[in-house]
């Protein structure tokens, strides 16, 4: 790679207590680049999507963010990052645009508005812009917590589980978001479960297992029932 | 091979339609299933078991030391509360009842979206909801004030009969309150339910200031039926005693059998209050200018679009309000509302304040904003939330006490500061301690397991219960400074507390195990 990664992980681990969610991973990704990241349940993806989002701070390990130290500048790499969470991602009793206004005043942005009523409206959530979110299903919630992530076209766009119960015309949105951040020059990290889609939309994928990396390949290798029978055995 | 069942066949499965007796001992059975799976979750154990040791020998205590106290079963203060437990009885049924309507049915055993996998009958939620029903700060505070009063009234002689009665009364009006809340509920959920629930309240708040209004309050009060049981309590031994016991066994039998029927039927309804809350549309208003102004209107909306917060906050605020007019109390008595009202405002959400967040914690997480600015928001949306109860108390209360003087006033506005940040520290730091992921959308739902609710409602009540001694106290003596040079070293305590709560706030290890506890 010619440019330096925007996203540089190197030897992460997080320990909650006893728990090991992550035992050192190494994870380099670069502007314009959509990087997959796979593995089984407890493989450490969420908890390496936290770290990154600044959420939660690493146990050991250096991680770097646009060139920013996550535990030095956690508030500016929360400046230049979008996320997603893996759960939720909501506040219950507050609306959409009352989740937008709360970033965007958070993130001092000016003329933000065409673009977030133009985001909700590719995600089919233009209707329900003042509706508070607790009463929205579950797929809704996936949708509008994508929106939130892209609104402020972030450096880095931490997706976790977007694609999660969320209906074919969400993806599409989704992917197109995607698109958009890699065609502006962001870095785009991408956690989920559901592999075609992640080949999809990703041109690399690192698989993590235990709390570890265990490869790093093309998206592509992972394709198709060959790449279906590779994922399972780096799974194993 | 057969692959159903003909329609000889009767059915094998341990889920069928079963006998109502059946259902009811299944239910029963229930109960200590999901209490013992309640009691698993307890962290520390060790506490609750000594928490409860403490409960039961202050509950002892309270029923028994005052009737050895000087002046006990005199003819001064003990007779005139002699002549008041009626009315005091009367008054904790009317508690029972209000703060079981406002949580919509009584506390939940099991949230829920948790029971939701699991066939848990109404019949199990109700009789879950009677259990936690005690776990509850006014209700502890109310009873122990009644067995209090009964003791001091009644002297030592033949005392353990009259708090037999006592205490059955407490149980009674519990299960009569839980009849009236399943069945408010079960017309809540009805079409147009809401609107004659409403029309119910202000119904019998006009009635109130009807009586109020024409004087006829101690005539009413002179003639509430409690009267005829609390003749029972004082009888000894005798056939009196009997049939008041008797009577009151029946009731609590009777009524804790038939809150079971409205359970049913508002289980069968939506809860229209949640739905309506939750397909609420809000019109957007314009940016506030400063950071902390988008915080605090994200927060305050978070509390007053919840149902439980607005239902538990009207109670809150207007139930002790008409108490003190009812009983006519006086300013320097009147500084025990603001301790109470603060604290059970508190346990509706800020014992733990983070959990307003929802599983949106992550998300705010990341948004780039100091966390020292998050902590003020919440802590001040809590503060105001908390003020305003206890003003609208005051206020009410005000209504009949005429013109405080210096005193009794420096003394009111001493103990509302007082209270309030003493409150507010202690709920910042127990949600920063222990943090619980906790859907505040039913309308009874509590923002921490019962076990910790218990905790915490004890310890609110205790430290804001001598403040509020303290304070009326100084209301007496004729000089209004005495409560400001009392005021500051608590003020400082409290403000200290809340600093240091703030300081561990800033630590982003305890934030993400916050934020990943409430958002879980």
């Amino acid at each position: 790679m010619d440019q330096p990664p925007v996203v540089d992980v190197r030897s992460l681990h997080v320990r909650f207590g006893e728990v090991e969610a992550v035992a050192g991973i190494d994870l380099q990704a670069y502007p314009g680049q959509a990087t997959a990241l796979l593995g089984r349940n407890g493989a450490g993806k969420s908890t390496t999507m936290r770290v990154l989002a600044g959420v939660v701070p690493p146990t050991a390990g250096s991680v770097t963010v646009a060139g920013l130290d996550i535990r030095k500048d956690t508030l500016a790499v929360k400046q230049v990052t979008g996320y997603c969470p893996d759960v939720g991602g909501l506040v219950p009793r507050a609306t959409p645009w009352e989740h937008l206004q709360l970033s965007a005043r958070l993130r001092r942005l000016t003329g933000w508005e065409d673009r977030a009523r133009d985001l909700l409206e590719r995600f089919e959530l233009g209707d329900v812009m003042n509706r508070v979110t607790g009463g929205f299903s579950h797929g809704m919630g996936r949708r509008l917590s994508v929106v939130l992530a892209a609104m402020h076209e972030p450096q880095v766009l931490l997706l976790d589980e977007p694609f999660d119960g969320v209906d074919p015309i969400g993806v599409d949105a989704t992917f197109e978001v995607i698109a958009d951040a890699r065609a502006r020059g962001a870095t785009i990290l991408l956690s989920t479960h559901l592999r075609d889609l992640a080949v999809q939309a990703c041109g690399t994928a690192l698989v993590l297992r235990g709390g570890s990396r265990v490869a790093a390949v093309d998206a592509a290798e992972m394709a198709g029932e060959e790449g279906a029978s590779a994922y399972r055995a780096l799974l194993d | 091979m057969p692959t159903a069942l003909s329609s000889t066949d009767a059915p094998s499965t341990a889920y069928a339609r079963t006998s109502v007796v059946a259902a009811a001992r299944r239910a029963v059975g229930d109960v200590g299933i999901l209490f013992a799976f309640r009691k698993q979750a307890v962290r520390r154990r060790h506490l609750a078991r000594t928490l409860s040791l403490v409960f039961l020998a202050i509950t002892v205590a309270v029923a028994v030391v005052p009737a050895f106290a000087p002046g006990a079963a005199g003819p001064d203060r003990a007779f005139d509360i002699y002549l008041l437990m009626p009315s005091a009885m009367a008054g904790f049924l009317v508690l029972t009842v209000s703060s079981a309507v406002a949580s919509g049915g009584g506390r939940e055993l099991i949230s829920r979206d948790q029971a939701s996998p699991y066939p848990v009958s109404p019949t199990t939620d109700h009789l879950g909801a009677l259990l936690l029903a005690p776990l509850n700060i006014a209700w502890m505070v109310q009873a122990w004030l009644l067995l209090g009063s009964m003791a001091f009234s009644f002297g030592p002689d033949r005392l353990f009969q009259a708090q037999v009665v006592i205490l059955l009364w407490l149980v009674c009006s519990t299960s009569v309150g839980q009849v009236v809340a399943w069945t408010m509920e079960a017309v809540r959920r009805r079409p147009g339910g809401i609107l004659v629930s409403r029309g119910l309240l202000v119904a019998v708040g006009l009635a109130a200031g009807v009586v109020q209004l024409t004087g006829h309050t101690l005539q009413l009060l002179d003639r509430v039926p409690t009267l005829w049981v609390f003749v029972g309590a004082v009888s000894g031994w005798g056939g009196r005693w009997w049939l008041a016991v008797g009577f009151l066994v029946a009731g609590s039998l009777v009524a804790i059998v038939a809150g079971a029927v409205p359970a049913h039927l508002a289980a069968r309804r939506m809860p229209r209050d949640e739905a309506r809350m939750e397909t609420d549309q809000h019109e957007p208003r314009p940016m506030p200018r400063s950071l902390l102004g988008i915080l605090v209107r994200t927060d305050r909306a978070s509390v007053w679009r919840s149902v439980p917060m607005r239902r538990g906050v009207l109670v809150l605020a207007v139930g002790p309000g008409l108490v003190a007019i009812f009983g006519d109390l006086p300013w320097s008595s009147m500084t025990i509302l603001p301790g109470l009202v603060a604290s059970g405002g508190a346990l509706l959400f800020g014992v733990n304040a983070w959990c307003l967040d929802g599983r949106g914690a992550l998300w705010r997480e990341n948004l780039p904003a100091p966390a020292t600015a998050l902590f003020d928001a919440r802590a001040w949306v809590l503060l105001e939330f908390l003020a305003c109860a206890s003003l609208i108390t005051v206020g009410i209360g005000a209504l009949r006490a005429g013109v405080p003087n210096a005193q009794e006033l420096s003394a009111l506005v001493c103990t509302l500061t007082v209270v309030l940040l003493q409150v507010v520290a202690a709920a910042m730091r127990w949600s920063i301690k222990h943090p619980y992921p906790v859907d505040l959308r039913s309308a009874r739902a509590t923002p921490a397991p019962p076990a910790a609710m218990v905790g915490y409602s004890a310890r609110l009540a205790a430290s804001t219960t001598i403040t509020s001694l303290l304070f009326s106290g100084a209301a007496h003596v004729p000089e209004w400074r005495l409560s400001v040079i009392i005021a500051i070293p608590c003020v400082t305590w409290s403000g200290v507390r809340l600093v240091r709560a703030r300081m561990r706030w800033q630590d982003p290890v305890i934030r993400a195990r916050v934020v990943a506890t409430t958002a879980a």
